[in-house]
């Protein structure tokens, strides 16, 4: 490094401002911490989750047909790219188990080797009778190797002996259907079988997917195409890993932390490379007649330079390694496991690239500023830097060009708009701490509000039913559920997936809900609140969706007919739905494509009691309460608290550290002038507003400018946190309030703080002779 | 009883483990609207006196009455207020504040006083009608000091005290300052203290206190002050 001495001088130096050096250390460590905390949860994921997808062996992607052939089969392996493919089964199962939980079930061939368990305990006996149970699943029902579980499948209930417990692929993220946000093990797991262990309920082996392995440089769009004409109209869609629930839940995971690890830093880099810009103008200025003694004793430029430099780099180094020591450590292992993943390993791993990357940038907040800082000085030689600082000069400022106000300003006001004018980078820098303090409060309890509003929203205005049952659908039909007569209102709707192509030619499948055009029970409403009514002539679509696709309306999407080709629809309608994104039309519609209307669910809305009778009836699979499901969905917005409360500290920290800087650079600065006022006959209360009231213009504006900032952040964390929400992060009036009195809070208590160490200022100060 | 009276007034400080008497055992006593020197080399307590009666300090034991009331023992409440009414303060280093200008410098005590007078005419008498809306970094030494007094004067105390007024100025110009400060309390009737090392300028007033070792070595009334012209330094 340095030469000694200057080194020791460099130690000392921070020493005697140390509340700035400490500023900007945490500053530096914070916005590591953020950045390789949240960088670290992305790239751990990531990671395991790829290794997990390897291990496994997961498929490229699957073609749901009913009972493929042979011929299908061998045309899929024949086309460009298509490396392996092999027939599995899935399907959701009751079990017999507390809490009627649901097992998604995949048969697999005894010679499979694509989409296999991921291991834990036991074995998967290929060919046997036993199953391999999700072990998550297995460990809040307390289920055992050997122990016996039942399922339901084609009506018949099937016993089988969990013989390993292990994680799978596409259950790394799962939920149950689109009422749930978050996993949750006690009601939904998966379960691998032999495709023979279900030969008892069918009478014979049956399989509905086809899974494809492709080589890695292929283009997917192109196999999902042949795969379409390959297989032809028994087709029923076609799904690609990225598309498949549990992937693409995790790649937005991913996504939205990729994008916070860019957002949130950004901010504690700016307040950094301000502290650092006011804190080492400061000590410039005031050791300018060091820089000359330097100078005169022949300290080359370059070495005077590189002194002033390492302040910033030794304390942004620092605090770089500081933060990259805590940030993945405490945030990150810490956010991983809130996230409820199942993934074979949590071990944290960090992105060094990344870090490295950051790491530069502090070092230009911090060393870079302080080199431009000092440059200045340097060019005026040692005679110049030796002779007497200029004075201190006075400005005469805009506000004085009006003279009506100008003079009915206090002498206090004319001199705190004078210092403000003087210092305005303080200013600056202060009124953005607040701002990020403001802005990153203010998003956190918005995306609190507008999570747990998603419940309210999806089953206060667009469902209002009571109760929906989930039928059996082998036993009803729609003629039968309209001549139910209960006590209520009823709405069929047939929930569903449907293969379609988009515009720009990509295949995907969406889910589709059908139901009938007059809907008591289902009230959608575009963004501005306005009902939208089902089309006659075409579908309407979410919003969410649209926008994803880029569509608008009068656009023409191609849906998959059953056992048929594609046929086009106009988007005719465009409403917002909260939870629940798709694809939505009318049961006459639907029938008019050539379809046949087979509701899946009932919605009921009971005048007087709940019909007990109905709801054991032979036809009802599951019934949920509006109640149970909107707990469900509202409770899933507990894990968000964390996060809120992590924010709220961050953003408090940003506005501590500028405020106290600002604060006590204020009046350090004017110490003599402060005592001279105080001996002039000021009482303290007076001297202090004189200081503190910058303060809190900086805090008035700062509130202001972080309403806006907060509601960037905000739109943009709901609209990555998760695909299948539309969250449209509009900030409200009570969190807005809340922020900006939490900001006015903290900033009280740091005045609270700078008054009390401006009670220390001697008043003799004012006697002793000019430095 | 004078106008200001000292009545065995000590003032210690403790540095580390040794006390050292700043002032030690003081008695005088000051008529309104005279114009005294406090004399004595640097150490000599000179400063440590003039916080006392300045009210920035407060006395270890011994009684300061100024103006029929006690001073000595009042909060730190009380000794602001003291300052603020009673007290004109003029500065070695003038101690203007730099991002007012002049005319506002002055103004700032009206805004503290019950009873001041007008700022502008106050310039006016230091000579400094023609400079009032420059700021402090504009000004020579001697200027600034003018301002100082005007400032110490316009909050219409009873006490004018002066710490070493011209130590910072060339002889001429604190020849020119000191009857400033001369004429200026004579005309508005105030007690004026100055304190300084400075002998000479002590035979311009009318009580000379002379100081040593935190003690008064001498009080020296002079019949017929000089004129500031005929003092020579």
């Amino acid at each position: 490094m340095v030469k000694g001495a200057l080194f020791k001088k460099s130690l000392r130096d921070m020493q005697k401002s140390k509340s700035q050096f400490i500023s900007i250390f945490i500053m530096a460590t914070l916005a590591v911490f953020i950045m390789t905390g949240l960088d670290s949860i992305w790239y751990t994921v990531d990671k395991h989750a790829d290794a997990m997808y390897e291990s496994t062996n997961l498929s490229d992607l699957w073609i749901t047909v009913m009972n493929p052939s042979e011929q299908q089969l061998w045309g899929v392996s024949r086309i460009d790219g298509v490396d392996l493919v092999e027939k599995r089964f899935t399907i959701d199962a009751d079990t017999d188990l507390p809490g009627d939980p649901v097992l998604h079930v995949y048969a697999l061939d005894d010679r499979s080797t694509l989409d296999q368990p991921e291991l834990e305990e036991g074995m998967f006996r290929k060919g046997g009778g036993g199953v391999v149970l999700d072990s998550k699943f297995a460990e809040v029902h307390k289920l055992k190797l050997g122990d016996y579980i039942s399922i339901k499948i084609n009506g018949k209930w099937l016993r089988l002996q969990v013989d390993g417990l292990a994680l799978s692929s596409e259950h790394v993220f799962a939920v149950k259907n689109s009422a749930s946000i978050t996993p949750n093990p006690s009601e939904y797991g998966f379960a691998i079988v032999s495709t023979g262990a279900l030969e008892s309920a069918y009478g014979q082996k049956v399989y509905n997917q086809i899974s494809v392995k492709t080589t890695s440089d292929i283009d997917s769009a192109q196999v999902v195409q042949k795969a379409g004409e390959v297989v032809g109209d028994e087709m029923i869609g076609i799904t690609l890993q990225k598309d498949s629930s549990s992937v693409s839940s995790v790649n937005s995971r991913i996504q939205q932390f990729k994008t916070l690890s860019v957002v949130f830093p950004m901010l504690f880099l700016l307040v950094t490379a301000l502290i650092t810009q006011s804190t080492m103008t400061r000590m410039i200025e005031n050791q300018r007649s060091q820089i000359g003694i330097l100078k005169a004793l022949g300290y080359s430029k370059h070495s005077i330079l590189w002194h002033y430099t390492s302040y910033g780099i030794i304390v942004g180094v620092l605090g770089s390694i500081f933060g990259l020591l805590t940030g993945p450590n405490i945030f990150g292992r810490i956010m991983v496991l809130q996230l409820n993943l199942t993934l074979n390993s949590y071990s944290l791993k960090i992105n060094y690239g990344h870090f490295l990357f950051v790491l530069i940038l502090i070092l230009m907040c911090t060393g870079g500023v302080s080199f431009s800082a000092c440059r200045k000085l340097l060019s005026d030689t040692p005679a110049v830097l030796l002779r007497d600082k200029p004075p201190k000069k006075g400005q005469h400022i805009f506000l004085e060009a009006i003279p009506s106000l100008w003079q009915k300003m206090k002498f206090s006001s004319k001199l705190i708009a004078r210092n403000i004018v003087k210092n305005k980078g303080r200013l600056i820098m202060s009124t953005i701490g607040v701002m990020g303090c403001t802005s990153v409060i203010i998003s956190a309890l918005t995306v609190r509000t507008t999570l747990s509003g998603i419940s309210d929203y999806t089953y206060g205005t667009t469902f209002i039913f009571d109760e929906k049952v989930v039928l059996d659908t082998t036993k009803t039909n729609s003629r039968y559920l309209k001549n139910l007569e209960l006590d209520g209102i009823t709405q069929q709707i047939e929930e569903s997936a449907l293969q379609v192509i988009f515009p720009d030619g990509s295949h995907k499948m969406e889910p589709v809900s059908i139901t009938t055009g007059e809907s008591p029970l289902v009230h959608l409403q575009d963004i501005d609140g306005n009902p939208v009514a089902l089309p006659e002539n075409g579908i309407l679509m979410t919003r969410k969706l649209c926008s994803e696709r880029d569509l608008n309306k009068d656009d023409v999407i191609q849906i998959k007919l059953t056992d048929k080709g594609y046929v086009s629809v106009p988007i005719v309608e465009i409403a917002y739905i909260a939870s629940g994104q798709g694809i939505y039309m009318t049961d006459t519609y639907w029938e008019s494509l050539g379809e046949t209307f087979k509701p899946t669910a009932l919605m009921i809305k009971w005048n007087g009691e709940p019909d007990q009778k109905f709801l054991n009836n032979d036809i009802v699979e599951d019934s949920a309460t509006r109640e149970s499901m909107q707990d469900s969905l509202s409770s899933s917005v507990g894990v968000v608290n964390f996060a809120v409360i992590l924010l709220i500290i961050l953003g408090s920290s940003l506005a501590f550290v500028v405020l106290y800087n600002t604060g006590i650079l204020n009046f350090v600065e004017r110490t003599r002038d402060l005592a001279t006022l105080r001996v002039l006959g000021f009482h303290h209360s007076e001297i202090k507003y004189l200081v503190l009231i910058e303060n809190y213009l900086s805090v008035f504006l700062g509130i202001l400018a972080g309403i806006p900032v907060g509601r960037f952040i905000s739109w943009i964390i709901a609209s990555s946190i998760d695909e299948r929400l539309d969250l449209l992060g509009n900030i409200n009036l009570r969190d807005v309030l809340i922020a900006g009195v939490m900001t006015m809070f903290f900033a009280w208590i740091v005045n609270r703080i700078i008054a009390d160490k401006m009670k220390e200022i001697d008043i003799f100060e004012a006697l002793k002779s000019v430095e | 009883m004078g106008f200001i009276t000292f009545e065995n007034v000590e003032r210690e400080y403790h540095i580390g483990e040794s006390i050292i008497k700043a002032v030690d055992g003081i008695n005088f006593n000051i008529s309104r609207g005279t114009f005294n020197v406090v004399l004595g080399q640097s150490g000599a307590g000179k400063t440590t006196l003039l916080n006392l009666l300045g009210g920035m300090d407060s006395p270890t034991s011994g009684k300061i009455v100024v103006n029929g009331k006690e001073i000595s023992g009042m909060s730190e409440y009380k000794l602001t207020e003291y300052r603020r009414t009673q007290i004109g303060f003029v500065f070695q280093f003038y101690n203007l504040v730099p991002n007012l200008t002049a005319l506002e410098n002055v103004q700032l005590a009206e805004e503290i006083c019950c009873d001041p007078l007008d700022a502008r005419d106050m310039l006016r008498r230091v000579g400094l009608e023609n400079r009032m809306d420059n700021f402090p970094s504009q000004l020579s030494g001697g200027e600034q000091q003018r301002v100082s007094i005007a400032r110490a004067l316009a909050k219409n105390p009873q006490i004018v005290l002066c710490d070493e007024p011209t130590g910072a100025l060339d002889s001429e110009t604190g020849r020119k300052v000191l009857r400033l400060i001369r004429t200026v309390s004579n005309d508005l009737g105030k007690t004026v203290i100055v304190v300084t090392h400075n002998a000479p300028i002590s035979e311009m007033a009318n009580v000379v206190l002379h100081m040593r070792d935190g003690k008064i070595d001498k009080v020296q009334f002079n019949e017929h002050p000089k004129d500031v012209e005929e003092i020579v330094w």
